[in-house]
């Protein structure tokens, strides 16, 4: 779980964890599903030991509630992640050097190994379209979906061409 | 130079990828370019007037004169002004009988040597000889006789020596016309005089009257003795025929008037002769210039629906021009380049068509010599019908030009063409209709211009039809007034040549107002290829769509045919003063037989379309 | 998830060939293909532009005529049929939406809809009430009135599916519906095909959306005319969606 995510949603205003894990649920709809309330505190501890987050007592309306809020380091943390500008890295030197070794060592056939992997995306991409389906129009979390849906297209698309070329070179 | 080539080769290689459509314009053009050249040809005839040349190579008299004895000769011959003359010579009066044909003839009697004035022109055969009888070139046409048969004459059998022309009588049938005299030479008409001695009783009007049917009179030389042979005591020789030579041939009308005040039926002058030949050829005008018209109207026709199909493939091309660095001028120049090409190329057609059918139609009473081969095409005429030909490729061609290459390059190059027009009412009341109707009324309401020239098109072959019938009415009644065939069984060669005049006529208008339907229902159907697939595609029965189209051609034919009738009587009226209508019947007839036969070359290329594949046509076609 | 293979197929089709060109320019858009659809399936056929799909999908839907080979949908034999009886087929059995849409431009988007309902000789009434119940089930229903030329690419499709509905067909055939859109009018169009599943309805979908795909009981990939491979897509997990989208771990 990203830190600087969780850090940068209590930049609002202090929360509870649980707070905190409806918060991230709304925004991750149904990816929010796989982040258990553990995980959550967990990440918050870790981060208090960081001295990124403070623990502090709650204002008027939940007086008694123990909620996190960020420190000055903390607040700093948020505003370079937020004008970062690094994306995410793509993973396509492993499978691509999968197919290679598996063709090397006649390990396995790498179309084969494609294929498989083709089938286990489009599985994905099916279980992404069925949520992005059930999702009300216009929403945060369907935006995320549409997100992966294109991601896994492109995907898909390589998958394609790594088809179509070890197809060809398996004929030399 | 670089431009003028790549107009060229652009030019060129849409010709050929066009085929058929060039054809189809070549086709169109060139008819009616035939028929002005032989318009033209024909006034060329008339003003030229071909009897000069029969004159000058006959010797033609200035004045002829039917005396009643030879002795009256004497007196004329003294007459001032007189500086040559042949005769008297004897003129019998008898019937010619061949294949069961028989007219009256004036048998005049030569010497088989030539004489100096009027010596007959042989066309074939040689001169009179004793058994052996010459006959004017018409009247042996009318008779059926040529050179070497055998005839009857006053009941003795002659030969046919030979056939030939002369520039002294006006030829059959008009011998007899009659004689016009008023107050004074200038105005008086000498034509066409006959011996009122004859026992023939059309002649005995008195005044001068013009004869209406004195067909039945045939000009015949044979030798003197033959034709002195001819009389009896029953009928006796009273006539003599004096050709005489002025000094001043100009002088011919005075020296008529002086001499025969009296008796104006017993001369004639050159003039006169002359004027009466001329009004052989002038009538004809008067079906070949509203036919010419008429034709050109057609063709102009024709060639705007062609060229309005094509304006849509031109719009790509137009693009793709002017994107690398085409100007306007350019563009414009090749879109004309080709339909020039093509029109001069079909008024040159024309003009060899029109050269070689002309003697059809000009040949004025077969008796002027000018009327031997076909008659010069002068550059006047060449000019004309060139002219006619570029102003109808022009008239059709520049707006679209002139559209296509002010246009937008970008949507030249994503050939949007014009949006199709929507009309809310026609498209709401159509829903309710069946759906042939439903279609054809769609049909129309997508492309109201299309409609439009389509009923203009219509407008124009109707306008041809009913002028022809109007024509043929017209034609029938003067017909069965006058004598078609004599009492002997003579064809009337006037008659004869106005029928000619007018099947060709027919027949070409006919022709091109079929082409014309041809061409405004094709691209009817071909414009609503796509409409056509989708509603296939969408579950409509073939036969539905084809009714649908049908619906839509008839719809927008029926004002354009409507229009078309009093518009061909008026052009009718114009043409043929005094004409009268064609009965209401025929008219309806003819409207209903057009919008038939439209009806009936819409299903053709309907059918043909219907068998194409729903998804070729629609890959194949944009919007 | 729909059952497979209750009943005969509901399109059946052996050995289909189609030819374009010839001699040297001879190419084969569609190879001696076999293809059997059960009823209330939903077949996707994939393959890269020129594979041949769209000529396989308009022999399907009678809209090209085959040069060899045997056809049967919904039951009757459709590469024998005149042009009467494949208008009967299109009129009743089968819905087609095109690539290009191919509406009429001078059409509002009821009218479009209507027409063949029109053409099958429904009533301008019970026409017009079935447009409008089918724009509503395409969301449509205020561009009603609209010109094609006043839609969007996705309205367009829209209304080009909720055509191919009018006449409630067994099957309906759709050529690279997707092909035109964007992503949220795809996801559109993916709920719309839902729907129609679940009441029942056949779908044949040539596409190279592997979107579509993903959501059909079967893909078959096609190359040069001929099908190439057949996927099914078993189990029906959820996944890890989170993992997907780099959350969670």
């Amino acid at each position: 779980m990203q830190q600087e995510a969780v850090l940068a949603m209590l930049a609002k205003e202090p929360s509870s964890g649980s707070r905190l894990r409806a918060r991230l649920n709304d925004a991750l709809g149904p990816l929010g599903e796989a982040v258990n309330e553990g995980q959550v505190y967990v990440t918050l501890s870790r981060m208090e030991k960081a001295g990124l987050i403070a623990r502090g007592e709650a204002a008027a309306p939940e007086a008694g509630r123990k909620v996190y809020e960020l420190t000055a380091a903390g607040q700093e943390r948020v505003a370079d992640w937020l004008s970062e500008v690094a994306w995410p890295r793509p993973d396509l030197a492993e499978f691509h050097l999968k197919l290679v070794a598996a063709a090397q060592a006649g390990l396995a056939d790498p179309v084969g190994i494609v294929d498989a992997q083709r089938r286990e995306l489009l599985r994905h991409l099916r279980d992404v379209e069925r949520a992005a389906m059930a999702e009300p129009g216009g929403s945060q979390a369907g935006l995320l979906l549409e997100g992966i849906v294109l991601r896994l297209q492109a995907d898909l698309r390589w998958l394609e061409a790594c088809e179509r070329a070890w197809t060809n070179w398996r004929k030399k | 130079m670089g431009t003028a080539l790549l107009v060229f080769r652009l030019a060129a290689r849409d010709i050929r990828r066009h085929a058929a459509q060039a054809l189809l314009l070549v086709i169109a053009i060139a008819a009616s370019a035939a028929t002005l050249t032989m318009g033209l040809a024909l006034n060329g005839v008339t003003s030229q007037s071909p009897y000069l040349a029969t004159r000058a190579a006959t010797t033609g008299p200035d004045v002829v004169a039917y005396l009643t004895s030879a002795s009256q000769a004497t007196s004329l011959l003294r007459a001032s002004g007189v500086a040559g003359h042949s005769g008297p010579f004897p003129v019998a009066s008898a019937t010619i009988r061949f294949d069961g044909r028989q007219a009256d003839v004036f048998a005049q009697g030569r010497s088989t040597a030539p004489a100096a004035v009027d010596q007959p022109l042989l066309t074939a055969g040689s001169w009179v000889r004793p058994g052996g009888v010459v006959i004017e070139r018409t009247f042996a046409d009318a008779l059926g006789v040529t050179s070497g048969d055998r005839v009857s004459v006053g009941g003795k059998p002659f030969t046919v020596a030979g056939i030939a022309v002369t520039a002294a009588q006006t030829p059959y049938p008009n011998l007899c016309n009659g004689t016009l005299e008023t107050n004074s030479p200038a105005t008086s008409k000498f034509s066409n005089a006959c011996p009122p001695s004859f026992k023939i009783p059309f002649l005995s009007l008195p005044g001068g009257q013009e004869l209406a049917s004195s067909d039945e009179v045939g000009q015949i030389w044979m030798t003197g003795a033959d034709a002195t042979g001819l009389a009896s005591k029953a009928n006796p020789l009273t006539t003599y025929a004096l050709n005489l030579k002025l000094a001043n041939p100009g002088d011919a009308q005075t020296f008529a008037y002086e001499h025969f005040q009296s008796n104006p039926l017993a001369v004639s002058t050159w003039e006169g002769t002359a004027s009466e030949d001329a009004l052989l050829v002038q009538d004809g005008q008067g079906v070949l210039q509203p036919g010419a018209l008429l034709l050109a109207l057609l063709a102009i026709a024709s060639v705007a629906v062609l060229v309005g199909r094509r304006l849509s493939e031109y719009a790509r091309r137009v693009g793709l021009l002017k994107a690398v660095g085409g100007t306007p001028g350019v563009v414009a120049a090749t879109f004309l380049a080709e339909n020039l090409a093509l029109a001069l190329f079909a008024a040159v057609i024309g003009l060899v068509a029109g050269w070689l059918a002309a003697p059809l139609i000009t040949s004025p009473g077969a008796a002027l010599i000018g009327a031997a081969g076909a008659p010069p095409v002068s550059p006047g005429t060449v000019a004309e019908v060139i002219g006619l030909a570029v102003a109808v490729a022009l008239a059709a061609t520049l707006v679209p030009a002139i559209r296509a290459s002010r246009g937008s390059t970008v949507e030249a190059l994503n050939d949007i063409a014009r949006p199709p027009k929507r009309r809310d009412t026609l498209v709401r009341v159509s829903r309710k209709l069946p759906v042939p109707a439903l279609f054809g009324l769609r049909l129309i309401a997508r492309r109201p211009r299309r409609a439009l020239l389509s009923a203009a098109n219509i407008t124009v072959t109707v306008t041809g039809i009913v002028t022809v019938i109007a024509f043929h009415a017209y034609a029938d009644n003067k017909l069965s007034g006058a004598v078609a065939l004599t009492a002997g069984g003579l064809s009337n060669p006037v008659i004869n040549r106005d029928e000619q005049m007018l099947t060709v006529i027919t027949v070409m208008l006919v022709t091109l107002a079929v082409l014309n339907a041809l061409f405004t229902t094709w691209a009817m159907v071909l414009d609503a290829r796509r409409s056509s697939a989708l509603m296939r595609a969408l579950g409509a029965r073939t036969r539905q769509v084809t009714s649908g189209l049908v619906v839509a051609q008839v719809i927008s034919a029926l004002p354009g045919a409507i229009l078309g009738i009093p518009l061909g009587l008026v052009l009718f009226k114009a043409a043929v003063h005094g004409g009268t209508l064609p009965p209401a019947t025929w008219l309806a007839a003819a409207l209903l037989g057009t919008l038939a036969v439209i009806a009936a070359l819409t299903i053709v290329p309907a059918r043909i379309g219907t068998r194409q594949p729903v998804a070729q046509v629609l890959q194949s076609e944009t919007a | 998830m729909s059952e497979d293979g209750s009943g005969a197929p509901i399109v059946r089709a052996r050995g289909l060939r189609k030819e374009y060109g010839s001699g040297g320019g001879l190419v084969r858009a569609v190879d001696e293909v076999d293809l059997d659809v059960a009823p209330g399936e939903a077949l996707a056929i994939m393959g890269p532009s020129g594979c041949g799909k769209s000529t396989l999908l308009h022999l399907l839907g009678g809209l090209d005529r085959p040069d060899a080979g045997e056809l049967w949908v919904a039951g009757r034999r459709v590469d024998r049929l005149s042009e009467r009886g494949v208008a009967q087929l299109r009129r009743h059995d089968v819905g087609f939406v095109f690539q290009a849409f191919h509406l009429m431009d001078e059409l509002t988007a009821e009218e479009n809809v209507e027409l063949p309902a029109l053409l099958a000789g429904r009533s301008p009434r019970q026409a017009r009430r079935r447009a409008a119940q089918l724009l509503d089930q395409v969301g449509l229903s205020e561009r009603a009135g609209h010109l094609p030329s006043a839609l969007s690419g996705g309205q367009r499709q829209r209304v080009a599916i909720a055509r191919a509905l009018a006449n409630e067909p067994k099957v309906v055939l759709a050529d690279e519906p997707t092909g035109n859109l964007d992503s949220a009018a795809t996801l559109d169009v993916l709920r719309l095909f839902e729907d129609l599943r679940a009441v029942g309805l056949t779908l044949v979908v040539a596409t190279h959306d592997e979107r579509i795909a993903a959501t059909a009981d079967r893909m078959i990939s096609m190359r040069d005319g001929a099908f190439a491979g057949e996927t099914r897509l078993a189990g029906g997990t959820r996944g890890n969606l989170a993992g997907l989208a780099g959350w969670g771990e």
